[in-house]
């Protein structure tokens, strides 16, 4: 494959001898209108050409062999009005241009990364939002999606894994997939990143974004509805991401260098019963039980019980009050992280280069982040007509990890909810000896015990790279090719010493995972425009990757001690397992646009893509979109002098999700266990020659305004998607042997309105105040399933009907509290108090779709000083913290008691929303389990308000700097999640049961998020 | 752009050769002899990777009724020893998809292999297997969702879906009604004497040989009241005589094993067997970092949760000197060396039954599982006899070389006073010989007697609806044809 399409390069390049060309020089000066100070740094871009220069230390700029012929120019800087300005290269000759450029902000000039290639906005006829690397650069977080968190309207990000450099759950415009992912593709300097995995990382939640480091990010750009992604055609549906990289510019190099450090901690923390509290209430449920007379004999009796269950803490006679939040969690975990990178070059050869260090300590004791990152991004002019790029990314990331994100008695993060606070880590005051800690339990799920003696690493090694040819055949054709890689290598070790696992010795598990992930294609791009009105481009393009995942797992048990933990020191292999599978994609693609008089713009995209996962029949697919823009304030007649940009946007079209599983349409019999020496094969899937792509069939209008000298500046979208031919797993009659086949049956429609809104308050010589706006408003409806039956009717969180949105909650009506006895009460279907709720009684209540999201940013500039505040928010999830509910409102298995209980029914006449005291679930006399049975009161609005981040800045004035010779001095300071608003009662609001999760309506004890502040410097050279 | 037109050429080819690691498609699996052993490496190990056929085959039908309890602080299981009638409660001993999932590569095994790909005597003796494994798990179904024949409360006589051919396409999963429970007896004997031929002189402690077609012909006889017939098929198992009875205290206490010491099982009939390092109880979907190894038997029993206790009455059953009561010990979790806490609050020894005490392999709780011992066999021989004569001395021959065995003596003369006193005695036998082994709720259910808690409290009658387990209600709206048993949600 590739060497037909090595070939394919070799072929352009011998054309490439051919051609032969005349050319001239442009150079000039670029100053500031208002103060004639040249301007170091600005861009003068020939989009034509696709080429640039920056201006020196002297404002000059110079842009050496332009073949002949007339351009326009584009002159740019942050903080400046860009300016278009018309040349004439003649051959032999320098032609000069001096251009002053006003203050002011961004508008219709400014370039975008769209799909294959780079636009000004004006041209962009579908619906697209971004952040930049100056909105962003202080921000300290990890990885991509958690920068993107907030800042781009209809985006909905949200936390999986507090774990520094965990994973998160991303969605574009809502979820449109039930059974398919709905993870966007993401796209970084042109290389797909591969999200496969075979098999759930168990060591520690990681994101595959990881590996570029936030620093060297220009910009992301989320490309939203059909028009803007389907030249991704079936990897579309849910949206693409397209993050790309700073670049170098010809000019001085200009070294950056970056340290911070600071600390991160919990959050949030939940307000538990201590031992005192904890005696009170199960006092009162011996006493309600009629077990003893009087609360204070009760009182007696539990402190009898639990010093007869848990024993006496240490070297005392009492028993231990123990705040497990504070052991399990740390206030202290430190940051550190340095960043250096140059950026430079000539006319010929640009460079950006970039290497970092982080090291994160995370808030539950013992996880931990680093990573170690090198970037090289190097452009080059061979010849006039010859260009080529190569980009590398090498990253090493590490993750000491807890267990975490789930609801299992060994994991940290539970036992936080879990551990009473009469249980105890340690048996000896000396620390020495794990405690049983709970006696139900046993040692080997003390969480002391796990953190210390149960290490979990997750090494990352990535690669992502590629290398580009672009040949400029004729001055308005070039074509170019591209090769790309992602390589990911992830092994997860995990030890358990002896001390936790006696039984076999302890073990050592290693769990690899590879990933690799090829991409390449040829492209062609024309643009001629005639009788100066009438411009066309045209793009003509084909793709293929291959994406190819395997892992391996290897355990060995018995260990000579807790000294070595490598699998050589295990007496005997236990495990040994593997696979691999891959999935294959070709394509075509077009992007065909015609503008008149850069007013009227028309667009058609599309893209035909073959796939290796469904059968001959459907293999291929064809996503087309179509798209127009009209530039109302270009028009002669539009002569509103306060509005200076005003345009009109409407697209239509299709795009694929083709995330089914590699291998879904075909019957198949695996290999599924082993009997007595064989392994066993049995059928596991039923042939569907006709499964095909899901499809999502989306309409958006929209509208770009600036107005008041662009002071009020941003767009209007409206959508409609309706997913179609959704994936479902249509069941059969179990008694068949399967229970299902996947048939494309479904429809799923998201509807929204997503409002950006950029304003200049003030902007003096030295005081600027600016504010940016983003609100989406999202509507999820199901339309259409398998016979219009629902799917789990009763099922109180994943139950899918027509016309409710995926992710409705049903139980049953909560009553409160009997004043008379203190039991809880629930209504029936028909409005009487019962306290036997049934499948009857259950009412629809909410849904886990949060409908409003969104996020404010202000920056205010005082000479050097810059504040950053930005608000980020969701409205409209509901959800149910299961394993809090589930433990921690009663005291049936010994376990914590949240404060909440504090609250509850007394003696008769208490109105009140908490049951009385009890000892188990089970206690109210004919009246269900109050542990187990779900009710309107344990659902809880997960809508939130967060500060997510505030960071704080100054930069030494110009006449310090130079004095000291250096090009500038920053300091800052950054927070994140600093305040959070919210009802939920619980850990943290943000709710993703994994990166996967459609229903967003019910969390276990995951790993709580952070509150991260850091310090930093930056001097440039 | 000459390229962009090679590009493609040939293309198909590219996405053609894209193939599953662990998989092949249904001609390549059925159309070689490899391929139809793995099928057959799968029906069994299907057994052992449904919670229904292990934890909830062996533990459950105690905790469900009288003898097991849960440890205080505990939740395995609890579900069953508090269910009672009580409105809304569904939770009962269900294996509808396991079940069939079992019987679906017997199926392809007895139908599916195309002709000759086999040599006929191999042929012949998956054949045998298969139906013996197929009349298996068609009984632990219908005694699950259905009365035994002749016992029908109010008329109810529907049985399970029979299903004998495989299913290879769509069209072949079709919507069926239940047969009656007669029907479905009737195709279990008709399968299981179609096995008994073609696994004629077969000796396989690991699989389905001739011993056991007979050893579950006697059981399948006894449930529907055939004594004759149960009493003729036990006593073909005794007179093959491959599995006799251990008659020493060492042969019996150390027949199930110790933690990481297998078991000698001498006188299991069939015997599940564990590869302790791969094959722990669910972990069946190759994924090993999907290990369940917490939900075996052995973690309910006698390590990790330690949440089901033989209850003080069950160990009141028991005369001093019973070799049996070997198969108890003190409280203690082999994994890690704890000893859990409050265990004497089920019985007043604190004592665990350890007929699973992780013998394959300590860590991972695996054990091999017997599904049918010959002390099963004397017991039905013992019970069929004298029903068949309705005279309890007809059963004391059997049920005396049982206790003998067993270090206690002969049948007391009280018990041979009556029937009713002799089932009362055998039912109490049945206990101290298979606690643990899945058999005391489906007994209470054949001889119609009421379902107990320890201290002799009704948990639900015998004409409760509660006695039959419900269909697994996502059925009803897929299969139009299928009913729900009476008093449960669902249904057409």
């Amino acid at each position: 494959m590739f060497k037909k399409l090595l070939s394919t390069f070799g072929i352009v390049f011998l054309l490439a001898q051919f051609a032969h060309a005349q050319t001239g020089t442009v150079t000039g000066v670029i100053t500031d209108a208002e103060t004639d100070e040249t301007i170091i740094g600005a861009t003068v871009f020939i989009p034509d050409l696709e080429r640039g220069a920056t201006t020196n230390v002297d404002g000059v700029f110079l842009l050496e062999n332009v073949p002949v012929g007339s351009y326009t120019l584009r002159i740019s800087f942050i903080g400046y009005q860009t300016i278009m300005e018309d040349i004439e290269v003649i051959a032999g000759e320098v032609t000069e241009l001096n251009v002053a450029l006003e203050a002011g902000v961004v508008g219709l000039d400014e370039l975008v990364v769209t799909g294959y290639g780079v636009q000004e906005r004006r041209e962009i006829t579908g619906s697209q939002a971004g952040v930049r690397a100056r909105d962003i650069q202080d921000v300290p977080l990890q990885s991509a999606e958690q920068i993107l968190q907030g800042r781009a309207a209809g985006v909905n990000i949200r936390t999986a894994s507090g774990n520094p450099g965990g994973a998160m759950q991303v969605q574009v415009r809502g979820t449109g997939s039930i059974n398919a992912a709905s993870e966007p593709l993401y796209i970084v300097d042109g290389v797909p990143i591969s999200f496969s995995q075979l098999g759930m990382p168990v060591d520690a939640s990681s994101s595959p974004l990881n590996s570029i480091a936030p620093g060297d990010i220009e910009s992301i750009e989320v490309l939203k509805d059909a028009a803007a992604a389907s030249i991704y055609g079936s990897q579309a549906a849910n949206g693409v991401v397209l993050i790309t990289t700073k670049r170098g510019s010809a000019g001085v190099t200009q070294i950056s260098a970056r340290a911070e450090t600071g600390f991160r901690n919990m959050s949030r923390n939940v307000d538990y019963l201590n031992t005192d509290e904890y005696l009170d209430y199960y006092g009162d449920a011996y006493f309600h039980n009629n077990l003893v007379a009087s609360r204070e004999e009760g009182r007696q009796a539990a402190e009898d019980f639990f010093l007869g269950f848990f024993g006496p803490a240490p070297g005392t006679d009492g028993l231990a009050n123990t705040n497990w939040q504070n052991i399990i969690y740390r206030d202290d975990a430190l940051t550190q992280k340095y960043n250096v990178s140059a950026r430079g070059g000539d006319d010929r050869t640009r460079f950006f280069i970039s290497a970092g260090y982080e090291d994160t300590e995370g808030h539950t004791t013992r996880s931990h982040f680093d990573r170690m990152n090198l970037r090289s991004n190097l452009d080059h002019e061979m010849t006039d007509r010859l260009r080529g790029s190569v980009n590398i990314n090498i990253a090493r990331s590490n993750q000491s990890g807890v267990c975490q994100d789930g609801n299992f008695i060994n994991c940290p993060t539970s036992q936080a909810m879990f551990l009473p606070p009469m249980a105890f880590p340690w048996a000896d005051e000396e620390q020495t000896e794990y405690a049983a800690h709970h006696p139900t339990w046993g040692v080997s799920s003390n969480p002391v015990a796990t953190m210390r003696e149960v290490p979990r690493e997750v090494a990352i090694l990535s690669i992502v790279s590629n290398v580009e040819l672009d040949y400029h055949l004729a001055d308005w054709i070039n074509v170019r090719g591209s090769l790309g890689v992602d390589y990911r290598d992830t092994e997860e070790t995990q030890h358990r010493t002896v001390v936790v696992s006696p039984a076999d010795g302890g073990w050592t598990r290693v769990h690899d995972r590879r990933v690799e992930n090829y991409t390449a294609n040829l492209r062609a791009n024309a643009r001629y425009t005639f009788n100066d009105v009438h411009t066309i481009n045209g793009l003509l393009g084909t793709e293929f990757r291959s994406d190819w995942t395997q892992r391996v797992t290897v355990q060995g048990e018995g260990f000579p001690g807790t000294f070595f933990r490598v699998l050589d020191a295990a007496a005997e292999p236990s495990t040994a397992s593997g696979t691999e599978t891959e999935w294959r994609i070709g394509s075509y693609f077009t992007n065909l646009r015609y503008n008149y008089d850069h007013r009227y713009y028309l667009t058609f995209t599309g893209r035909l893509d073959g796939h290796s996962r469904f059968g001959a029949d459907t293999r291929w697919g064809f996503f087309p979109s179509v798209s127009a823009a009209w530039n109302l304030s270009d028009e002669d007649f539009f002569n509103i002098d306060e509005i200076n940009e005003l345009r009109f946007r409407a697209s239509y079209g299709l795009t694929g999700n083709a995330e089914i599983g590699n291998f879904a349409a075909r019957g198949l019999y695996s290999a599924v266990g082993s009997y007595m020496g064989d392994t066993g094969l049995t059928p596991t899937q039923l042939a569907n020659v006709n499964l095909g792509w899901e499809q999502a069939e989306e309409i958006n209008l929209g509208m770009d305004y600036s107005v008041f000298g662009g002071r009020l500046s941003g767009s209007v979208d409206v959508y409609t998607r309706e997913n179609q031919e959704l994936l479902f797993d249509r069941p059969l009659p179990i008694d068949s042997g399967f229970e299902d086949i996947t048939e494309n049956i479904g429809v799923v429609q998201n509807q929204g309105i997503e409002i950006d809104l950029r304003t200049v308050n003030i902007s003096r010589a030295d005081f600027s105040w600016s504010t940016s706006l983003n609100i989406s408003f999202e509507r999820n409806e199901i339309l259409e399933l398998p016979d219009g039956e629902p799917i789990r009717r009763d099922n109180s969180f994943t139950s899918l009907q027509e016309g409710e949105p995926i992710g409705l909650i049903q139980v049953a009506r909560w009553a409160g509290v009997n004043p008379a006895d203190g039991r809880p009460m629930w209504y029936d279907e028909n409005g009487n108090i019962t306290y036997t709720p049934t499948e009857d009684d259950l009412i629809k209540y909410n849904d886990g779709k949060s409908n409003r999201i969104g996020g404010i940013g202000n920056t205010l500039s005082y000479r050097g000083l810059t504040l950053d505040a930005f608000f980020e928010f969701q409205a409209g999830q509901w959800g149910d913290g299961s394993t809090d509910r589930a433990f921690t409102r009663t005291p049936d298995f010994l376990m914590n008691l949240h404060s909440k209980v504090k609250d509850r029914w007394q003696e008769p006449g208490d109105v009140t929303r908490v049951p009385r005291a009890i000892q188990s679930g089970t206690d109210y006399p004919e009246t269900a389990n109050y542990r187990t049975t779900l009710g309107t009161h344990v659902i809880h609005n997960a809508g939130y308000v967060r500060l997510k981040n505030v960071t704080l800045s100054y930069a030494l004035p110009v006449g310090i700097t130079e004095a000291i010779g250096i090009r500038n001095l920053r300091v800052f300071a950054s927070g994140v999640n600093l305040i959070t608003w919210t009802q939920w009662p619980w850990y943290d609001p943000e709710i993703a049961w994994d990166t996967r999760d459609i229903f967003q309506n019910v969390t276990t004890a995951s790993y709580p998020t952070a509150r991260q502040l850091n310090f930093g410097v930056e001097i440039d050279f | 752009m000459v390229g962009v037109a090679l590009f493609f050429t040939g293309c198909e080819d590219l996405f053609d050769d894209v193939e599953p690691a662990t998989s092949v498609s249904g001609e390549e699996a059925l159309s070689s002899p490899e391929g139809v052993e793995a099928i057959r490496a799968s029906m069994y190990s299907t057994v052992r990777a449904a919670k229904e056929y292990t934890t909830r085959y062996f533990i459950a039908p105690d905790s469900f009724t009288d003898l097991l309890r849960g440890r205080p602080g505990t939740t395995r299981y609890q579900g069953y020893n508090e269910a009672t009638e009580g409105d809304g409660t569904t939770l009962h001993l269900t294996s509808w998809g396991a079940s069939y999932d079992i019987i679906q590569d017997a199926n392809l095994l007895i139908g599916g292999v195309p002709e000759g790909v086999l040599e006929p005597d191999v042929e012949e003796l998956y054949r045998g297997e298969a139906l013996a494994m197929r009349a298996f798990a068609m009984h632990h179904l219908v005694r699950g969702y259905g009365y035994e024949p002749g016992r029908e409360v109010d008329g109810w006589d529907a049985g399970i879906i029979i299903r004998t051919d495989p299913v290879m396409d769509e069209e072949d999963a079709d919507a069926r009604p239940r047969n009656t429970v007669t029907e479905v007896y009737d195709q279990i004997i008709d399968d299981l004497d179609e096995a008994a031929g073609l696994l004629e002189g077969y000796v396989s402690q690991g699989r389905m040989d001739e011993s056991f077609v007979h050893g579950l012909a006697a059981r399948v006889h006894l449930y529907a009241g055939n004594y004759e017939l149960a009493a003729q098929h036990a006593q073909t198992v005794i007179d093959i005589g491959e599995y006799p009875l251990a008659d020493t205290e060492s042969a019996v206490v150390g027949m199930f094993g110790l933690p990481g010491n297998p078991g000698s099982h001498p006188e299991t009939i069939f015997l599940l067997v564990v590869d302790g390092s791969t094959e722990y109880f669910t972990a069946a979907f190759g994924d090993p970092l999907d290990w369940m190894v917490n939900t075996g038997p052995s973690a309910y029993t006698s390590n990790q949760w330690v949440a089901q206790l033989p209850v003080q009455q069950v160990l009141d059953r028991y005369e001093e000197g019973d070799y049996r009561l070997g198969w108890y010990n003190e409280c203690f979790d082999h994994r890690d060396g704890s000893t859990p806490s409050d265990c004497d609050a089920v019985n007043d020894q604190g004592w665990t039954i350890d007929k699973f005490p992780a013998s394959k392999h300590v860590g991972n709780q695996a054990d091999d599982m017997p599904y049918m011992r010959t002390g099963e066999i004397y017991l039905i021989l013992a019970e069929a006899e004298a029903k068949a004569a309705n005279d309890p001395s007809a059963g004391a021959p059997a049920l005396n070389t049982l206790r003998n065995a067993r270090g206690v003596g002969n049948v007391p003369s009280s018990a041979l006073a009556s029937m009713e006193a002799f089932e009362d005695f055998i039912l109490d036998e049945r206990v101290r010989e298979l606690i643990a082994e899945g058999h005391r709720f489906w007994d209470l259910k054949r001889l119609g007697r009421d379902i107990r808690n320890p201290d002799g409290s009704t948990k639900f009658r015998t004409d409760s609806h509660r006695i039959l387990a419900p269909l697994p209600v996502d059925e009803f709206s897929v299969n139009e044809l299928l009913t729900q048993n009476p008093g449960y949600p669902g249904g057409n």
